[in-house]
């Protein structure tokens, strides 16, 4: 798998959005965290991988072939989007929520078969999500329609999944739990996954590579390591950061 | 997460609630058929009494097919206008239509253009189709057509349409002012067999259009940019469900006038009973709102001996308790 950014840019106007970025993803499958400040640029960016939006400038690849020359569908079967918190405009059952992971697969006349309901019940109990598979979305807490949400993207069983703050609005244990359960991802699909995440405590505990962005810009690529230090915290979030040994990571706390 | 055989919690067959649907449809036509200013007798009619045969043939059944054909248009275009917009509010006339078709009516009124048979429903059809041409335009935006804009842009339409009414009504000759509401508070009055046929075929060309769309359609659910992401060509299909289900509205609202309510409720009363997407829902929606105008279309004629009350009242008398009660049961 390789999916690349060459120069990629998209204009909001008034110097918002992405300006001419350079990303490559490839080889083995990574748990990569997205970060970076408010309006930096990272839902853009995940726009832009999953065809959502198209660059003003620059070149998006995948497989060596330009985004644009993918039939639409057979990109979708590849590439997996989840907006931030999503919401119906009409209720929906959690199973029927997942199999429409599966349109993609789908022709222009044909409704879901048993197989496209074995992935989608597979991908539930992936997410430890089996029994909620006959609620209704409106019924479930915050951290459970997130487990629903990110089976809907595995039933695809796409190569590479992109998900806009997913830990967002999550009390401390479930992000715990859900950080573990993309690891968990990416350990046994050997998808890639790509999320955007302000938990940077988190996100460095279980993802491979982190990547910083500011002003439209991705400032760092690099290790959690190399991410999680007081010095970088200052330039890049203007955050005034101590770093604490414990468990054998480093954590950033508040200097106060 | 067991290695326990995995049952497939798949949705119940579509069989049982199609089938009951039409049953109700098949019961409404029936009474749409028996009843109206003179009972039809079916004894008369099996005898081959020459009058009963004119009745049903020239009088009652193209008005109670129409009735069944115009409710399900609008049922249909109010569930993919709700649909494409995840709006629950938006109903067939959402794009001017209503306001175009009734200027053009209007001024055909003003011009007495109306005095000639057939006049009305082809000046109106065309004030509907220059309403939904000026709404997409207003409405584009760079390269996509925004939800928001649309609605604003039928809103706004719909309230010039309004002035051109008031405007024409004022140089109308009085006389002719009552057979012009009598069509903006819907009728199926004097309905002609070439109407119904015109009306049944825009009816499958749209029902066929907007089923090879529907797997696209119901992806809207969770909004654009996440039907994007599943590899729907939004702004293709968003063009196609719009001005499908606004021109078979602004053909229906051209034979029937404005009948509010169906396009508007028939989906949420069929959503809450069979809780599917638009895939489902079409036919469904279709039946129940054939079903409703029909039984509509009844009791307007019936209730009083001497003239015909609006249709559009009595989608909403019956529609709205119906709607409510369903509301209260569920969750």
């Amino acid at each position: 798998m390789t999916l690349t950014m060459r120069g990629a840019a998209y204009d909001y106007g008034e110097g918002r959005g992405l300006r001419a970025t350079d990303l490559t993803l490839a080889d083995a499958p990574q748990l990569i965290a997205l970060t970076g400040p408010n309006g930096s640029g990272k839902s853009t960016l995940l726009k832009l991988l999953a065809r959502v939006a198209a660059p003003s400038s620059g070149e998006i690849a995948f497989e060596g072939k330009r985004l644009r020359e993918w039939p639409a569908k057979e990109y979708a079967k590849r590439i997996a989007y989840l907006p931030q918190d999503p919401d119906p405009s009409f209720p929906m059952r959690a199973i029927d929520v997942v199999v429409s992971g599966r349109a993609p697969f789908l022709g222009r006349f044909e409704w879901e078969g048993d197989s496209d309901y074995e992935h989608a019940a597979n991908a539930l109990a992936m997410c430890d999500a089996a029994h909620l598979a006959e609620r209704y979305l409106d019924e479930m807490s915050g951290g459970e329609r997130k487990r629903v949400f990110l089976a809907r993207v595995l039933a695809a069983q796409p190569k590479v999944i992109l998900l806009d703050e997913p830990l967002s609005a999550l009390d401390i244990s479930h992000v715990q739990q859900f950080s573990a359960l993309l690891r968990d991802v990416v350990d046994r699909t050997a998808s890639t996954v790509v999320f955007a995440s302000h938990d940077l405590n988190w996100a460095a505990a279980y993802c491979d590579r982190m990547l910083v962005m500011q002003e439209g810009r991705i400032a760092l690529d690099a290790s959690p390591r190399e991410v999680m230090q007081p010095d970088v915290m200052r330039t890049l979030f203007g955050f005034d950061a101590q770093a604490v040994e414990a468990n054998g990571r480093t954590w950033l706390v508040p200097r106060v | 997460m067991g290695t326990d055989a995995l049952t497939l919690p798949r949705p119940r067959p579509l069989a049982v609630p199609l089938a009951a649907f039409a049953l109700a449809l098949l019961i409404a036509l029936a009474l749409g058929i028996t009843f109206g200013a003179t009972s039809l007798s079916w004894r008369a009619l099996a005898a081959g009494d020459e009058t009963a045969r004119q009745i049903l043939l020239l009088i009652r059944l193209p008005r109670v097919l129409l009735a069944a054909i115009v409710g399900a248009t609008l049922a249909v275009a109010g569930v993919t206008f709700q649909t494409l917009l995840r709006n629950p509010l938006a109903d067939p006339f959402i794009l001017g239509v209503s306001g175009g078709a009734a200027a053009g009516a209007a001024i055909a009124t003003a011009t007495r253009l109306s005095l000639i048979p057939g006049a009305v429903p082809i000046v109106s059809f065309l004030g509907a189709c220059a309403a939904i041409g000026a709404v997409l335009v207003l409405a584009r935006r760079r390269d996509y057509t925004d939800p928001t804009r649309l609605l604003l842009s039928g809103l706004v339409l719909n309230a010039f349409f309004s002035a051109i009414i008031l405007i024409s009504f004022s140089l109308s000759r009085q006389s002719d002012l009552t057979a012009a509401l009598r069509w903006m508070m819907g009728s199926l009055f004097g309905t002609t067999w070439l109407e119904v046929g015109a009306m049944a075929v825009l009816l499958i060309v749209a029902m066929v259009v907007l089923a090879a769309i529907a797997n696209d359609v119901r992806m809207f659910v969770f909004g654009e940019d996440d039907a994007r992401s599943r590899g729907v060509d939004v702004e293709r299909v968003k063009l196609i469900g719009f001005i499908t289900a606004s021109i078979v509205t602004g053909a229906a609202v051209a034979v029937s006038g404005i009948i509010g309510f169906v396009g508007l409720l028939v989906p949420h009363i069929v959503r809450l009973i069979v809780r599917r997407d638009i895939r489902a829902l079409l036919p469904l929606c279709a039946l129940g709102g054939a079903t409703l105008l029909v039984f509509a279309d009844v009791l307007s004629r019936t209730l009083t001996p001497s003239s015909e009350l609006p249709i559009g009242a009595f989608t909403a008398l019956l529609g709205v308790p119906f709607f409510i009660s369903l509301l209260r049961k569920s969750r």
